[in-house]
């Protein structure tokens, strides 16, 4: 069994105007390898490449240079996609289907017989919240977030070892989140591998163990969901601060805010908050909070992202 | 072809079946086909005196037995060509639809995340959909052949083996249409060049008497090109209208040379439809 779910070396797509001969470089040279079991997450802002990238490990999209494996199979095979579960992004399910004849319809083609299809789907639509009424309903009349469910049962249909979901809870709402991250959850403890593209970065920070940021097609951060939000800080929050003392720990804070006369400071490390800490006391000034702070995922992304815009600071 | 490939292919086909239901284009062809075998169960009397078949009327035209035959004959001709021309115009609308929503985006990145090949993909779509029209067709034919035979006596298979050679020229047509939903995306691109064809080859097939009008041997060159590159669809019906009427078939040549003309145009449609990104 191979060690990883996902690789890729040096994938590039280029995608070239015919009558212009302009060239627009979606994915440029992106090698990633993901761990069979775990939880990954591509993150991006919009036009970053990473529906591209996505539809090139599922030879919806040929790669221009490199290449693409899925459980040690080249992706453009299509046996390699035997194993692998995907809910897109703006799916279109035909719309004249049944919730239940949508999901008999993909079980086929992804190589189910009749009778295992007959056991699994009740289980499935079950599984995703759907209740009996919605089995023979036809998808013309299901909602946003039903669609979202029965698309996530379509791509579970088979068993898949590995399950791509392109934003799996745009339009669900909190409850249906939850219940959709639960799933999700469940399917990692059983040893399914997910690749996760979505643009709620709370969730993937919730959910997702690896992270990948891509913008302007190219790699620009990797690593696991601690690493990247373990850069810490201090935050003070106080009462009264006069303003020449304002303006003193202005200068050593990396973030300073006041909002209804609380001045909220932010340090970079500890000696500098105990010293901001001294000056509020010695000034009289009442402390209303002391905090050690994480970064969160988007503090990540935003800093990466603008990073890749102005390019690195000198 | 393994068991699992089997069962993708049977789902495309049904598949294109629930959508042609759906679009109620399976419907519509299915009731313009029955209102015209009620017409003909209504509109032609036989007469029977003493166990012998006496008169026959059609359209109200009284006829003596003994021209049943060729009477039963020149009306079937007529069904066969408006089938031919009229169903086939009516079916090439309804095909096109069915051919480019399977390319529309957030549906076609789905089924091609399925481990079944693109060439399968789009073959089992192709046969799905002439099994649709076929299966019409067939109904038509067969259901006014029973008509006929119940009614007169008159049981000649020529009219049944024209319903092939109308699924055929369908078949052909539909390869176009796969082409261009391949190329462009455009259901209304492929309804215009597929009409196109069935205008264009009816004035190509004159082609002895187009010879003598053109002046130049380049032109007549290129007339000569388009002749034999494009399908046979006027001869062909030539041929069915000989199947009808009992008479040899003079050459099979617009049959197969039509038939190379669909299968180029099918594999060029994959060929395409594998190196496309979507």
């Amino acid at each position: 069994m191979p060690e990883y779910a996902i690789e890729t070396e040096g994938l590039t797509k280029v995608f070239r105007n015919r009558w212009s001969g302009r060239e627009l470089r979606a994915v440029d040279d992106i090698s990633i390898r993901v761990p069979r079991g775990t939880t990954f997450g591509l993150l991006g802002p919009n036009g970053a490449g990473k529906t591209t990238f996505v539809k090139m490990l599922l030879s919806c999209a040929h790669p221009t240079s490199g290449r693409a494996r899925v459980f040690g199979r080249d992706s453009q095979e299509a046996e390699a996609r035997r194993p692998i579960g995907y809910l897109p992004e703006n799916h279109r399910f035909p719309t004249y289907m049944t919730g239940w004849g949508m999901l008999d319809f993909y079980g086929a083609l992804s190589g189910m017989d009749s009778a295992s299809r007959r056991k699994r789907i009740p289980e499935l639509l079950n599984l995703v919240g759907l209740d009996e009424g919605a089995h023979h309903l036809r998808l013309g009349k299901y909602s946003k977030g039903m669609l979202q469910r029965v698309g996530l049962a379509q791509a579970l249909i088979h068993s898949p070892r590995l399950l791509v979901l392109d934003e799996p809870s745009d339009g669900v709402d909190p409850v249906g989140r939850k219940h959709i991250r639960d799933v999700l959850q469940a399917l990692e403890q059983q040893g399914v591998t997910i690749f996760l593209n979505s643009h709620l970065l709370a969730e993937v920070e919730l959910f997702c163990r690896e992270v990948v940021i891509i913008q302007k097609g190219k790699m620009a951060l990797a690593g696991t969901v601690e690493e990247l939000t373990s850069g810490s800080g201090y935050k003070v929050e106080a009462l009264a601060v006069p303003e020449q003392l304002a303006t003193e720990l202005k200068a050593k804070a990396r973030g300073f805010t006041v909002v209804d006369g609380t001045a909220h400071l932010l340090f970079a490390n500890r000696e500098d908050a105990n010293q901001a800490v001294d000056l509020l006391r010695a000034n009289h000034c009442e402390l209303e909070a002391l905090a050690r702070t994480k970064s969160t995922l988007e503090d990540v992304f935003m800093k990466t992202v603008a990073t890749a815009v102005e390019g690195p600071a000198k | 072809m393994s068991p699992l490939l089997w069962n993708a292919t049977l789902a495309i086909i049904k598949d294109t079946f629930r959508e042609a239901f759906a679009r109620r284009i399976f419907w519509g062809f299915f009731g313009c086909c029955t209102a015209l075998l009620l017409f003909l169960l209504f509109i032609m009397r036989v007469d029977v005196v003493a166990g012998a078949l006496a008169t026959v009327s059609i359209f109200g035209n009284t006829l003596p037995s003994s021209n049943v035959q060729n009477l039963v004959q020149q009306t079937q001709s007529v069904i066969a060509g408006i089938l031919y021309y009229a169903g086939m115009a009516l079916a090439v609308f309804a095909s096109a639809g069915l051919v480019s929503s399977v390319f529309e985006p957030g549906r076609i990145e789905l089924l091609l995340s399925k481990p079944v090949s693109r060439a399968h993909l789009l073959l089992g779509r192709y046969a799905g959909n002439v099994l649709v029209v076929s299966a019409n067709i067939l109904y038509l034919v067969g259901g006014s052949w029973i008509i006929f035979g119940v009614k007169t006596g008159v049981w000649g298979l020529g009219f049944l083996l024209s319903s092939l050679c109308t699924i055929f020229i369908f078949s052909v047509l539909l390869a176009v249409i796969v082409l261009i939903g391949v190329l462009l995306d455009s259901s209304a691109v492929a309804i215009m060049v597929t009409f196109a064809i069935m205008i264009i080859t009816p004035i190509l097939a004159q082609k002895a008497t187009l010879e003598r009008l053109l002046s130049s041997e380049w032109s007549r060159d290129i007339l000569r090109l388009l002749y034999y590159a494009l399908p046979k669809i006027w001869e062909v019906r030539g041929i069915v209208q000989n199947l009808i009427m009992n008479k040899p078939v003079e050459s099979w040549m617009p049959i197969w040379s039509t038939a190379i003309f669909g299968a180029v145009i099918l594999a060029i449609g994959i060929w395409r439809f594998q190196k496309r990104t979507y």
